[in-house]
């Protein structure tokens, strides 16, 4: 097998990179350029970050302390030595000490040592006279032009990018996957379903050119791409239908959840997506839409435990706050600056408090009360469907109202029912009739008088320090912009600036991480230093770019990286080529699919998927009493009481999430409890998920039903084969596969022939009746054969 | 039985078992590549440690002196005053206020803060016996008799601490090392670092223990992953419905029903395998390989038949109820015969605010016997020595009544300056007696009667005093995990239970 170390080849072009983006923004002492050996920002500064920062980095409390994360007080004179002396490089002291036997840095007690390679390194950077340059996540990305992008202007940019780093690795892109598997990849990265049997059929016999790119836009037009999308974010932002700590008690929010849903399908900028979460309520006259969203103001845990202070939680709700943004938009952990200077990051624990100072002057009281409601709240539509019938109610008034004003001012007569339009009157009742079932949810609101923030020593409530703080930004990202407003609003306006290094970054990589599986950048909720560099650097950078350049298009965004030759390939791993973890790209995405498409994939193929959108949280079977082992007596969420209707049916992102115990079938596989920011899930394979696959009451409800639906829809067992694997892969079986279900099914079909009793036991899982013109041998062997198939990797993974 | 050496042995053989594998990942390329691996070694633990971003850091560092832990955790706040922490000028003292210079600007929480009474001095209603151990003797109240007789086995101390004054908080602090959710619980860690020694059963379980007074709740993340991969998560081992979630097949499923399932879902898999080279497809067809042996594992676990009247005698009749704590101490103890290593029982109602007596006597009801009887059992079958139980809750309960005080009824408040915990077997010192605390029971105080007020830095460790993270890195040690190296990265930061605190307590340690 080929082996080669895969830094090296990006070396070449990262230097190649560096030296066209950041030259225009170095100084000159600190730029290092392209012919230092070593490269400064990828293998240097990891490395002091890692091994000296701990000591000599940002927080390092101590003037006369050396630190190593500043260019001039590395070089500073420090008595007839320098750690790095410029002038004569070799007599640096920080090469001695390294080196040293006698009084070695690090310390020999130190818990991280330095290899041997990378004393090599850091000696290397020193001899070449020591220079910096800035992180690369905190320098403005620009777009760099995508490489050979003249000779080839008709292939997607992303794929330029890509190809440089293949052929540097002597290879190349792996061949496209057939249609049918693309078709099952592209539906399931955007709606999180398989595609309907006709959109396939239609994509399938579609001659014309550019049919695949129809296909992507199709899939972007249908309504399950928000139920899909919006889950991604709902795990960044905590969303919960409790308040998540002591009693964890209902709360009023789930049309926040909704109004994600339709902000994705709308394709709301994302600008102005972040904006209206951050500050809808500060926007001049805001809609009702934009108060919805700044439910997002209004995620933290909170609790109103009866020891509990005030002071104590206005701390508290915004030390989460502060640190979700950091993670959900800043790419950051914030969290170590809430007691001190971060360690390796440039943030200090002042520029922590004034960020915090932005959340701190919120209406709502810092306790809960437990209560479903508290603070400020809107009331609004209880669904989805009920948003846009009351919207275009609304909105046919307000025309009406127009028309009527312009009539009136013409002097013409009032007869708006003259067309057959509804008369005011009508569309009045409509409108209160809706407006009678409103639900409330919570949102944010900004006190007359701010609250005054303080510095807090050690993170602790009731030790402020010092004067009350101005609300400011990180200023190592950029500043904040010369206009905007110290509140919320002005928050949302630096995090949206043309110049904000991180923000688009963090949020394609997030996209990309969501289409291919694993991000550019490998730690998603850490761009810092300690963060691992993207794959393709200038690749990131281009489509943050492009993300602003496009008019902040989700959707324009996810159609470029789908389109591309990138996410086309096979995803077969590739034998000779030694990249574990796919970071050339040279293979198409392959992952064990969510928690919640898995669910989805079986509601939706068995025909029991219920299509409603949005409304309260929706209570499937769980088992029982896991509630009430561990709820507070007092809590009203002790008790888990199902959903006995078609509701139970709906999509997984309804289900309802309490945040100290979520629904087991969600947990096992991988989903967070949202009490915290969740910006990448882990994917684990246990045997917990197999008995759950196996054994839970939806599951084999899921499989008898779709069971029944191959024995009335298709004539022969072959056949019900080939529809099963068609409706969940999207292709026929091979024979191999064809022979194994037949011989279950036949071994299945003797069994349950012998013991109708257990055919009967088992077709009685689940509320769903049983169609009795069926037999119940048929039923039963062919609900295992179902049972088993929805089990296996060909519907639970991505590929 | 297993003799001396045959533990000795056995404890070695699992070092070099995860040595082995310690240095195998040390070698590798990590991340996925890892999970490669798994396919070769069979191994379900590579796999999990194929999402972990610093496998370098995976224990243990150092032969352990034990090879499993059983905690005991007592949540809400057992009353230190009323079973372990004996104080009889306290007697004379009833209804007198707390001074100002023993509280000494101690937080208390709104229930207490603002009461009619102010903070009348509380003693104890429960007569205490001395009893001998190998050290100073250990006083105990008459709510406790049965482990009373267990006390040359046990560690006690009287000066753990912690900051959190109320219950979510400290719990989450003392089960996460962070008062606020997001973080890998202990037993995440542990099962980070340990592994498992059995292919069977999970490798972490959590039993809920019944009570009374079942206040204050719990949470997943008690026993969560927080940022970690999830399969190291606490399985729950029910006492209603199954056992293990959905353990059981669906009615008019067989096992034969269930292996011929299995054996076509084997060979779909095995296809998508030679289709696709990817080496997770072969971990997968394990756990589920796995599943089907927990299937007939866990119904063996559960099943106590073959338990002797003589453990029943040991543990009482409640062991004979499932989802009691007694019934919870004897799975503990069967789970721990079976290779878990990492067990937890929750036994809520401990937070006696007003009724102090009635509830404490109900849940010392619930426990004492078997707490004493897993100590003896343990013992008996030569599992104490590498076996550490470890007993406690989130907090202690002050010394002042909260509500009305009289001869036969009063409350107590969460207290977290002192509190007492038990750990037994393991490789902690047995019968002794450590800390003291002031005549009030409300401060830690040196061997001079001085109050200390200890911190819980890195660099500065009070000696006779324990803070939470003191506790859990000595539970990580005694299982050979230093808790300063066993650490995972995320955000871009190397965590650890401990954070950048945590003393081991080798003045406890045999």
């Amino acid at each position: 097998m080929k082996k080669y170390p895969i830094a090296n080849i990006m070396h070449h072009t990262l230097r190649l990179w560096f030296a066209l983006s950041l030259a225009a923004l170095l100084n000159g002492p600190l730029l290092a350029d392209d012919s230092d050996s070593v490269h400064f920002a990828r293998e240097v500064l990891p490395i002091l970050s890692n091994k000296c920062f701990v000591c000599h980095g940002p927080d390092t409390q101590d003037a006369d302390q050396l630190r190593l994360d500043s260019y001039e007080n590395a070089t500073t004179d420090r008595g007839g030595y320098r750690a790095i002396d410029p002038s004569t490089p070799s007599s640096s002291a920080i090469l001695e000490r390294i080196f040293s036997s006698d009084s070695p840095m690090p310390p020999a007690d130190a818990e991280r040592q330095l290899t041997d390679a990378e004393r090599a390194k850091l000696k290397q950077w020193v001899l070449d006279g020591g220079k910096y340059i800035r992180h690369w996540a905190f320098v403005t990305p620009t777009r760099t032009t995508p490489p050979r992008y003249r000779q080839s202007t008709h292939e997607n940019p992303i794929d330029l990018f890509i190809r440089d780093g293949l052929r540097n690795a002597g290879t190349d892109f792996a061949a496209e996957a057939d249609a049918r598997t693309l078709a099952r990849r592209v539906a399931l990265t955007v709606t999180g379903l398989p595609p309907e049997p006709a959109e396939l059929q239609q994509f399938l016999t579609d001659r014309q050119p550019n049919a695949y790119e129809r296909y992507v836009d199709r899939m972007l037009s249908k309504p399950q791409f928000g139920e899909h999308q919006a889950r991604y974010w709902l795990d960044a932002v905590r969303y919960g239908d409790t308040h998540g700590l002591h009693l964890d008690n209902r709360r009023g929010i789930y049309p926040y959840r909704d109004w994600v849903i339709r902000a994705m399908n709308d394709n709301l900028p994302v600008d102005q997506f972040i904006t209206w979460q951050l500050a809808g309520d500060l926007l001049p006259s805001p809609t009702l839409d934009q108060l919805v969203a700044t439910g997002f103001v209004r995620m933290n845990p909170s609790t109103s435990e009866g020891g509990a202070l005030p002071e104590e939680f206005q701390a508290k709700n915004n030390f989460d706050r502060t640190e979700n943004l950091g993670s959900a938009l800043l790419g950051m952990t914030l969290t170590c600056a809430r007691c001190h200077t971060h360690k390796y990051d440039p943030i200090s624990q002042t520029e922590y408090y004034q960020l915090l100072a932005f959340f701190n002057s919120t209406a709502e009281p810092s306790m809960d009360g437990n209560k479903y409601e508290y603070g400020p709240t809107a009331k609004v539509p209880r669904d989805i469907g009920t948003w846009q019938q009351w919207q275009q109610l609304v909105g046919q008034r307000d025309a009406a109202s127009l028309a009527d004003g312009r009539r009136s001012a013409a002097g013409a007569p009032n007869n708006g029912n003259a067309h057959g339009e509804q008369s005011a009157e009508q569309l009045a009742n409509r409108i209160a009739e809706i407006e009678k079932t409103f639900t409330t949810t919570l949102v944010a609101k900004e006190l007359d008088t701010p609250r005054p923030t303080h510095l807090l020593r050690r993170g602790e409530y009731n030790l402020p320090v010092g004067e009350p703080l101005q609300p400011g930004v990180l200023s190592a990202m950029s500043p904040f912009p010369p206009d905007a407003p110290r509140n919320r609003l002005g928050l949302a306006q630096w995090l949206v600036a043309d110049d904000h290094p991180v923000v688009t970054r963090v949020l394609v990589n997030r996209m990309w991480q969501q289409v291919f599986g694993a991000g550019l950048v490998r730690t998603p909720e850490d761009f810092g230093l300690q963060g691992q560099q993207p794959t393709h650097p200038e690749l990131l950078d281009w489509l943050a770019v492009e993300l602003r350049e496009s008019g902040w298009d989700r959707k324009q965004m996810l159609r470029l990286l789908l389109t591309s030759r990138t996410f086309k390939q096979r995803s077969v791993w590739r034998q000779g080529l030694d990249d574990p973890e796919n970071r050339l790209w040279a293979r198409g995405p392959r992952y064990r699919l969510d928690a919640e498409v898995i669910r989805d994939i079986g509601l939706w193929a068995s025909g029991l998927l219920d299509s409603h959108m949005g409304g309260e949280g929706v209570k499937p079977y769980q088992p029982s009493g896991m509630w009430l082992a561990m709820a507070h007596p007092a809590s009203n969420t002790k008790k888990y009481e199902r959903d006995t209707d078609g509701r139970i049916y709906r999509r997984s992102i309804y289900v309802y999430w309490k945040r100290t115990c979520p629904h087991p079938m969600m947990t096992l596989f991988d989903a967070p409890d949202r009490e915290s920011s969740c910006v990448a899930r882990s994917r684990t394979n246990t045997s917990l998920q197999s008995l759950a696959l196996f054994n839970e009451t939806m599951r084999v409800e899921m499989a008898r039903v779709m069971a029944d639906r191959l024995l009335v829809d298709v004539p022969t067992d072959s056949e019900r084969i080939g529809r099963m694997f068609e409706l969940v892969a999207g292709r026929s079986p091979s024979d191999a596969e064809r022979v194994a279900m037949e011989r279950l099914l036949a071994v299945q079909r003797e069994r349950y022939g012998q013991h109708i009793d257990d055919a009967e036991a088992l077709l009685s899982v689940g509320d769903a009746k049983r169609n009795e013109r069926l037999d119940v041998v048929d039923q039963a062997a062919w609900s295992q054969v179902v049972a088993t198939f929805l089990a296996s990797d060909i519907a639970l993974l991505m590929y | 039985m297993q003799n001396r050496n045959d533990h000795n042995r056995n404890v070695q053989l699992e070092y070099h078992n995860m040595l082995t594998r310690r240095q195998l990942f040390g070698r590798t390329a990590l991340g996925v590549g890892t999970a490669a691996l798994a396919g070769l070694l069979h191994d379900d633990m590579v796999l999990a440690e194929a999402h972990s971003p610093n496998s370098l850091s995976l224990g243990p560092h150092y032969p352990p002196k034990a090879n499993r832990v059983i905690y005991l955790f007592m949540s809400g706040g057992p009353s230190q005053h009323d079973m372990w922490d004996y104080k009889p000028k306290l007697q004379e003292m009833s209804g007198q206020q707390l001074p100002d210079h023993v509280r000494d600007g101690q937080r208390i929480t709104g229930m207490t803060a603002n009461q009619k009474n102010g903070l009348p001095l509380a003693p104890s209603k429960y007569k205490f016996t001395k009893y001998e151990n190998h050290d100073r003797g250990v006083w105990v109240s008459s709510l406790l008799p049965n482990t009373a007789r267990v006390v040359k086995e046990l560690c006690v101390v009287h000066t753990t601490f912690t900051e959190a004054i109320n219950h979510d908080p400290a719990i989450t602090y003392i089960q996460t090392g962070s008062q606020v959710p997001g973080r890998p619980s202990l037993g995440a860690w542990l099962s980070y670092g340990l592994g498992s020694a059995n292919e069977n059963l999970p490798r972490y379980v959590v039993m809920h223990a019944r009570s009374n007074f079942a206040e204050q709740s719990l949470f997943n993340r008690l026993w969560g992953t927080g940022f970690m991969p999830s399969d190291h998560q606490g399985v729950l081992l029910r006492s209603e419905g199954d056992p293990v979630l959905y353990l059981n097949s669906p009615p008019g499923v067989t096992r034969g029903d269930r292996r011929a399932q299995l054996d076509a879902l084997a060979a779909l898999n095995h296809l998508q395998h030679d289709q696709f080279n990817d080496p997770e497809v072969l971990a997968r067809i394990r756990q589920h390989e796995m599943a089907y042996r927990m299937q007939a594992s866990v119904p063996e676990l559960m099943d106590l038949s073959t338990e002797s009247e003589q453990t029943f005698a040991l543990y009482g009749d409640d062991a004979r109820v499932p989802g009691t704590f007694a019934a919870c101490c004897l799975n503990a103890r069967r789970l721990a015969e079976r290779g878990v290593r990492n067990i937890q029982i929750f036994h809520r109602g401990w937070d006696a605010h007003n009724n102090l007596p009635a509830e404490h006597e109900s849940q010392c009801k619930d426990i004492d016997q078997a707490c004493a009887a897993l100590i003896t059992d343990l013992k008996q079958r030569g599992m104490l020595e590498d076996t550490l139980v470890v007993w406690g809750g989130e907090f202690g309960r002050t010394v002042y009544c909260q509500g009305n005080l009289t001869a036969a009824n009063y409350g107590r408040d969460h207290h977290p300056r002192c509190f007492t915990i038990w750990m037994a077997g393991g490789g902690v010192k047995a019968g002794i007696t450590y800390g003291q605390t002031d005549d009030y029971g409300y401060n830690i105080v040196d061997a001079h009667g001085e109050t200390l007020r200890p911190q819980p830095t890195k660099d500065v460790w009070t000696p006779g005093t324990m803070h939470i993270h003191d506790l859990n890195a000595t539970i990580l040690h005694l299982l050979g995990i230093d808790h300063k190296r066993l650490t995972y990265r995320y955000q871009g930061r190397d965590f650890r239970l401990t954070d950048v605190h945590g003393h081991v307590m080798h003045d406890l340690i045999a």
